[in-house]
C-alpha cells in the first residue's frame, strides 16, 4: 500500500526506472543474440519482436501504478452523480436538506468569523491595548488630560499612547450642510494602529499642539460621499464648524473607520484643560514588543503611586487597567448570544445530517440487492464503504454548493442588521475562509452520514441481504433509523425549547416598564459649532428659540431638548456633595429643557418640574429621579429631599472641567429607563439646559400623528434659526427603543427561525421512517386486514409506533435542555431556563408534529387493499 | 480500510488487464510462473527471469518478454516480491527481484489453486473422452 501511495508522488522517477530496466533487458538480450551469431541489426529486430510492444507495456504499467486508487475515486464520483440523477426526488430532498443545514452554518460562521475570529486589520493587533482608570475593579472610566500627559511622558512600556474624544461637526460650504461625526485624536493615534493612509499622510507630532494649522484626515466613506472621490482631494480644504481645515489624508476603508468615524482632527489639549478631575479622554496604546499587559499596567500604577499627592482625594483609591483591544470590541453578552446562535445552527446541521443519513438508509435498503450482488462478485467491504462514502461526498459537496448560495443570500439579508448592531465588525463576505469552512463541513457530514448506512449495508451477511432483498423487506435497517429519528426529536426539542425561552424573554423585555411614553415622538440631534456659539448664553438662546420654532411647525404638539434621549445610557457621571455626608454621591448628569418630563409623560412624584423661569442667572435648581431620592434617603437620611441644597459638580461650557455649584432640589420624578433592561436604574440629576448648556443636544418633538411627516417642517424652522446647523440622527423614539432592546431580541429571532427549520426537518425524518415502514410492511398489513383487522387498528398500530419514538426522544431532549441550563441563563431576561411553560409547549408542539408526520403514512397503510398487496408481493 | 481498498482496486485492474493487454497465457499463470521461478532460482534480474521462463516452457508458451515487467510490478505492489538495483554478470546496471515471505505463502496458495483447477478441468476432460 505504501508503495502505491509513494508511486503517486514519484511517478516520473518510476517511469525512468522502468525505462532503465527495459533498456537493460534489451541490451542483455542483444548481447545474447549476437553471441549466438546474429548481426547487430538482426539481433535488435529479434529482440524487439520477442519483447513485444514497449509502449503498450509502459502504458499498462502506468495505469496500474497510479490510476487504480484515483480511477476508482473518479468512477465512484461519476457513479454517485449517476445514481443521484436516477433518483432526482431523493437527490433534491437530500441536497435541499443539506443546503439548509450547511447554508445556515456558513452564514452563522461568517458572523462568528467577522466578529470573533478575524484578527483586527492592524499589524500586531495583540499589542494594541486600551487604558482605563478604574474607580472599582471591573468598572472602567475615561482618563483625565494630566494623567494622560504624564503617562505618555513616563510610560516606557508603550511605543505610542494616544487619546481621543468624540467630535461632531457641521460640514458647510460643500452643498447642503451635513453633520459629520468623528474624533479628535492625539497625533499618536495612527501610530498606535500603525495603519497607513490610502492617500496623503496622517498627523505629525507637532500637529496636536496649540496654535498649529488646522488639518483633518477623512475616512474613505467621507471622501466618496462628500467629495465624489476627487483624486485632488489633498489640495482641497473643508469647512468644519465654520473653520477651514486642510485635508491632509484619506484613510483606507475597513481600518480605523470601522467605528463609523468620518474624520479625524488633531486633539489639542490647551493649558486650561490641564486637570486631573475631569475624565474625558479614551486611551489606546501600542505596547513595545515583548512587554506584557501586566507589566504595562504595573508601570502605569507605579507612575500614579509616585505622584499620589497630585491625585485628587476622591480618586486616590482608583486604579488603572490595561485591557487588550480585541476583547473589548465584543462584549461578553454579544459573544454569548453569537455562540448560542452558532450552537443552534450546529444543532440544525446535526438534524440535517440525521435526515440525510435516514434518506441514505432508506435508499440503502432499496439498494440492498445491488450491494449484495456486488459483494458476491468480490467487492470487499472496504471497497463498498469507499463507494458509498464517495456517493455521500458527492451529495454533500452538491449540498455545500447550494448551501453557499443560501449562505450568500442570508449574509446579504443580514448584513445591514449586523453592521447596525455589532461594534466594528469586519465586513461580511464570502471569502476563502468560508469556502474552506463549507468544504470542511461537507467532508465531515459526508463521513458522518455515510458511516451509519455503510456499516449497516456492508456488515449484514451476504445470504441474509440477498434473501431479504429478494423479498423487498429488510427489518434490520429499520432499527438504526429509529435511533436516528429519536435523536432528531431530542435535538429539535432542545432547539424549540430554547427558542421558546428566548421568545418569552423577549416578551418580558417588550413588556418592561420604560417609564416614558414614546408613541409619536421623533428626535434629532443638534450640534453647535463652538466658534459660532462661544458663550453659554448664546447657546441657551439658540435652544430656547429652537424649541419655540419647532413648536410652531404644523403637526407638532410639544417640543423640548435634552442632552440624552430616554432609553439611552447617560455617559456623564458627576459627583454630588450632601451636607452631613463625607462621601460624594455619584450621579448621572442629564440636561433637559422645559417640558421634557411632560413630553415623555414622566410623572412628577414631588415638587415641581423644570420650567422657563429656570434660566441662566436665576437660582440653580435640579430635579432628581426616584433612584437618587432613595439613595439620599438611605445614605443621608433625607426623607424629603425637596428644597434641600446640595453641591453638584457641573461641567463647564466648552472648556473641560467642572464647577462646583450650589443647587436646590426642586422636584423628584419617577425613574425613567436609561439603558438596557437588566441594568438597575442609576441615580440621575436633571439640570436645566439653560443653566448648564452643552454643544450637543437632541431636539425632541411630540406630534399629533405620524412623526416622520413633520421632519421637513422642522428642517425649515431650523434653517430660520441658524442656516448652518445640520440636523442629524433623525429617529423616532420607537426606533431608539428597538435599538436599545435589539441586543436581547436578536438571538431570539435567529434561534426561533432555526428551531422552526429543525422541527420541519424532524417531521420530514419521522415521516420518512414511518412511510418506509408502511411500505415494508404492506404485506403484513395486507394479511392482517385480510384476516379482519380494521383500518383504525392499523392506523393505531403505526401511531403507537411513532408515539414510542416520540416519548424516548422527548425524554432525551429534556435531558438536553437540563444540560444547557447554565448557558441559557446568561442570555435570558426574567425567565428561568427551566420555564415550565416553555418546556410544556415545546413538548406539545413536538408531539403534534410527530403525530402528524406519523398519521399520514399510517392512514395510507390503512387504505392498503389486501388483495393488491398480496398479489404484488406474493 | 485502505489495504482493503487497495486490494480490490488491484483485483479490479487485473480484470481489466485481460481485455486490454492480451497475454497469450491463461490469467494468473504468469504470476505463478514468476513466483515459482524466483523460489527455485533465488534472486534474479528481469531479463534472466524472462529467459528462464522461456527456457522452461520451451515452445509451448507464447510469451512476449515485455509482459513480464507489468506482472513483476504488480507482484511487487502486492508485497510478494522485492527489488533492488545491482549489476548483472556483464556489469550492466539492472534490477534484481527476490521472493518475500508473504510471496512464499502466496506461491503455496497459488499452487494449491492451480492444482485444484487443473484437477477439476482434468475431470471434465476425462469425462468427455
Amino acid at each position: 500500500m505504501t508503495a502505491r501511495l509513494l508511486a503517486l508522488t514519484r511517478g516520473p522517477q518510476l517511469d525512468r526506472e522502468l525505462d532503465d530496466e527495459v533498456l537493460a533487458h534489451l541490451e542483455l538480450a542483444e548481447q545474447d543474440a549476437m553471441a549466438s551469431g546474429l548481426s547487430r541489426e538482426e539481433a535488435r529486430l529479434v529482440v524487439r519482436r520477442r519483447f513485444g510492444g514497449i509502449e503498450q507495456m509502459r502504458e499498462q504499467h502506468r495505469d496500474r501504478r497510479s490510476f487504480a486508487a484515483f480511477g476508482n475515486l473518479v468512477r465512484d464520483f461519476r457513479y454517485g452523480l449517476n445514481s443521484l440523477a436516477r433518483d432526482p426526488s431523493f437527490a433534491a430532498t437530500a441536497i435541499g436538506v443539506l443546503a439548509l443545514g450547511i447554508g445556515a452554518n456558513v452564514a452563522m460562521f461568517s458572523i462568528v468569523d467577522a466578529v470573533l475570529l478575524k484578527p483586527l486589520p492592524y499589524p500586531n493587533p495583540d499589542r494594541i491595548v486600551r487604558v482605563w482608570e478604574a474607580p472599582r475593579p471591573g468598572s472602567t472610566n475615561s482618563t483625565s488630560s494630566l494623567d494622560y500627559l504624564d503617562w505618555k511622558r513616563l510610560a516606557t512600556s508603550f511605543e505610542a499612547l494616544s487619546a481621543e474624544f468624540p467630535a461632531s461637526v457641521a460640514l458647510t460650504g460643500n452643498g447642503e450642510p451635513a453633520r459629520l461625526s468623528g474624533k479628535a485624536v492625539s497625533s499618536d493615534y495612527f501610530r498606535v494602529f500603525s495603519t497607513p493612509p490610502l492617500m496623503g499622510r496622517t498627523f505629525m507630532a507637532h500637529e496636536d499642539q496649540p496654535g498649529s494649522e488646522a488639518v483633518v484626515v477623512i475616512s474613505h466613506a467621507t471622501w466618496q460621499s462628500h467629495f465624489g472621490a476627487d483624486l485632488n482631494i489633498l489640495k482641497r480644504r473643508m469647512i468644519l464648524d465654520g473653520e477651514s481645515h486642510q485635508i491632509i489624508g484619506v484613510m483606507r476603508p475597513g481600518t480605523v473607520d470601522r467605528d463609523r468615524s468620518e474624520f479625524w482632527k488633531p486633539l489639542v489639549i490647551t493649558p486650561d484643560q490641564y486637570l486631573r478631575t475631569t475624565h474625558w479622554l479614551r486611551l489606546h496604546g501600542r505596547l513595545r514588543p515583548g512587554v506584557s499587559l501586566a507589566r504595562a499596567q504595573e508601570q502605569l500604577r507605579s507612575i500614579r503611586a509616585a505622584s499620589i499627592e497630585l491625585v485628587p482625594l476622591f480618586k486616590r483609591k482608583w486604579t488603572i487597567e490595561v485591557a487588550p483591544l480585541e476583547r473589548l470590541l465584543v462584549g461578553p453578552n454579544l459573544r454569548r448570544s453569537i455562540l448560542v446562535a452558532f450552537g443552534a445552527v450546529f444543532l440544525v446541521l446535526l438534524i440535517a445530517c440525521a435526515n440525510v443519513a435516514n434518506l441514505l438508509l432508506a435508499k440503502g435498503t432499496a439498494r440492498g440487492k445491488e450491494i449484495a450482488i456486488r459483494t458476491a462478485l468480490g467487492a470487499s467491504r472496504g471497497r463498498l464503504f469507499a463507494q458509498l462514502a464517495t456517493e455521500s461526498l458527492v451529495l454533500c459537496l452538491l449540498g455545500a454548493g447550494a448551501g453557499l448560495v443560501i449562505a450568500s443570500l442570508l449574509i446579504r439579508i443580514a448584513s445591514p442588521f449586523i453592521s447596525l448592531n455589532m461594534p466594528a465588525p469586519a465586513p461580511l463576505e464570502l471569502d476563502y475562509r468560508l469556502f474552506g469552512f463549507a468544504a470542511g463541513i461537507a467532508l465531515c457530514v459526508a463521513l458522518l452520514v455515510s458511516a451509519v448506512p455503510s456499516i449497516q449495508t456492508s456488515v449484514g451477511s451476504l445470504e441474509h441481504s440477498l434473501r431479504q432483498a429478494g423479498r423487498g423487506t429488510s427489518g434490520s435497517h429499520h432499527g438504526v433509523r429509529r435511533y436516528i429519528v429519536i435523536a432528531e426529536i431530542a435535538l429539535s426539542l432542545v432547539l424549540v425549547c430554547g427558542a421558546l425561552l428566548l421568545f418569552r424573554s423577549l416578551f418580558n423585555l417588550q413588556q418592561i416598564e420604560t417609564g416614558v411614553r414614546i408613541d409619536n415622538v421623533i428626535t434629532m440631534s443638534v450640534d453647535l459649532p463652538e466658534k459660532s456659539y462661544p458663550t453659554p448664553a448664546r447657546a441657551a438662546m439658540l435652544y430656547e428659540s429652537t424649541a419655540e420654532r419647532a413648536k410652531s411647525v404644523p403637526g407638532v404638539m410639544q417640543s423640548t431638548l435634552s442632552s440624552h434621549l430616554p432609553l439611552r445610557w447617560i455617559g456623564n457621571g458627576e459627583a454630588m456633595a450632601v451636607t452631613g455626608l463625607d462621601e460624594m454621591i455619584g450621579v448621572r448628569f442629564k440636561r433637559v429643557a422645559p417640558e421634557y418630563f411632560s413630553t415623555f409623560g414622566i410623572p412628577l412624584l414631588a415638587g415641581r418640574a423644570i420650567n422657563q423661569a429656570d434660566r441662566d442667572g436665576g437660582r440653580r435648581v435640579v430635579v432628581i429621579n426616584e433612584a437618587l431620592g432613595k439613595r439620599l434617603a438611605d445614605l443621608a437620611g433625607l426623607k424629603n429631599p425637596i428644597g434641600q441644597i446640595v453641591h453638584l459638580h457641573c461641567p463647564r461650557y466648552i472648556a473641560k472641567g467642572t464647577t462646583k455649584q450650589e443647587v436646590e432640589i426642586i422636584g423628584m420624578i419617577r425613574s425613567e429607563r436609561v439603558a438596557d433592561p437588566g441594568v438597575p436604574d442609576p441615580a440621575v440629576v436633571y439640570v436645566p439646559l439653560a443653566q448648564v448648556p452643552d454643544l450637543a443636544v437632541h431636539l425632541i418633538v411630540r406630534t399629533q400623528s405620524d412623526p416622520s411627516s413633520v421632519v421637513s417642517g422642522i428642517r425649515k424652522a431650523m434653517r430660520a434659526v441658524d442656516p448652518n446647523l445640520p440636523l442629524g440622527d433623525i429617529a423616532t423614539m420607537q426606533e431608539v427603543r428597538e435599538q436599545t432592546l435589539s441586543g436581547a431580541s436578536r438571538p431570539a429571532w435567529v434561534i426561533g427561525v432555526f428551531a422552526a427549520i429543525a422541527a420541519l426537518l424532524t417531521a420530514i425524518g419521522l415521516y420518512g421512517v414511518m412511510a418506509q415502514s408502511v411500505t415494508q410492511r404492506r404485506r403484513e398489513i395486507g394479511i392482517r386486514m385480510a384476516l379482519g383487522a380494521r383500518a383504525q387498528d392499523v392506523v393505531l398500530h403505526f401511531l403507537r409506533n411513532a408515539f414510542s419514538l416520540l416519548m424516548i426522544g422527548l425524554a432525551l431532549g429534556i435531558a438536553g435542555v437540563l444540560a444547557l441550563t447554565r448557558v441559557m441563563k446568561s442570555i435570558l431576561f426574567e425567565v428561568s431556563p427551566l420555564d415550565p411553560i416553555a418546556l410544556v409547549v415545546a413538548c406539545l408542539s413536538m408531539t403534534l408534529i410527530c403525530l402528524l408526520a406519523g398519521f399520514v403514512p399510517a392512514n395510507r397503510a390503512a387504505k392498503v387493499d389486501p388483495v393488491t398487496t398480496l398479489r404484488d408481493e406474493g | 480500510m485502505l489495504t482493503g481498498l487497495g486490494r480490490c482496486a488491484i483485483l479490479y485492474m487485473s480484470r481489466v488487464d485481460m481485455s486490454k493487454y492480451k497475454t497469450e497465457i491463461p490469467y494468473g499463470m504468469l504470476d505463478l510462473l514468476l513466483l515459482r521461478t524466483l523460489e527455485t532460482m533465488g534472486t534474479m534480474h528481469g531479463y534472466a527471469l524472462a529467459r528462464r521462463i522461456e527456457q522452461v516452457a520451451g515452445d509451448s508458451l507464447q510469451l512476449s518478454q515485455g509482459s513480464v515487467y507489468p506482472a513483476l510490478i504488480r507482484l511487487e505492489q502486492e508485497g510478494w516480491i522485492e527489488t533492488e538495483w545491482g549489476l548483472s554478470e556483464t556489469n550492466r546496471k539492472v534490477k534484481f527481484y527476490s521472493l518475500t515471505k508473504t510471496g512464499r505463502k502466496q506461491l503455496l496458495t497459488e499452487i494449491a489453486n492451480w492444482e485444484r483447477t487443473t484437477a477439476m478441468v482434468a475431470r471434465f476432460l476425462g469425462e468427455a473422452s
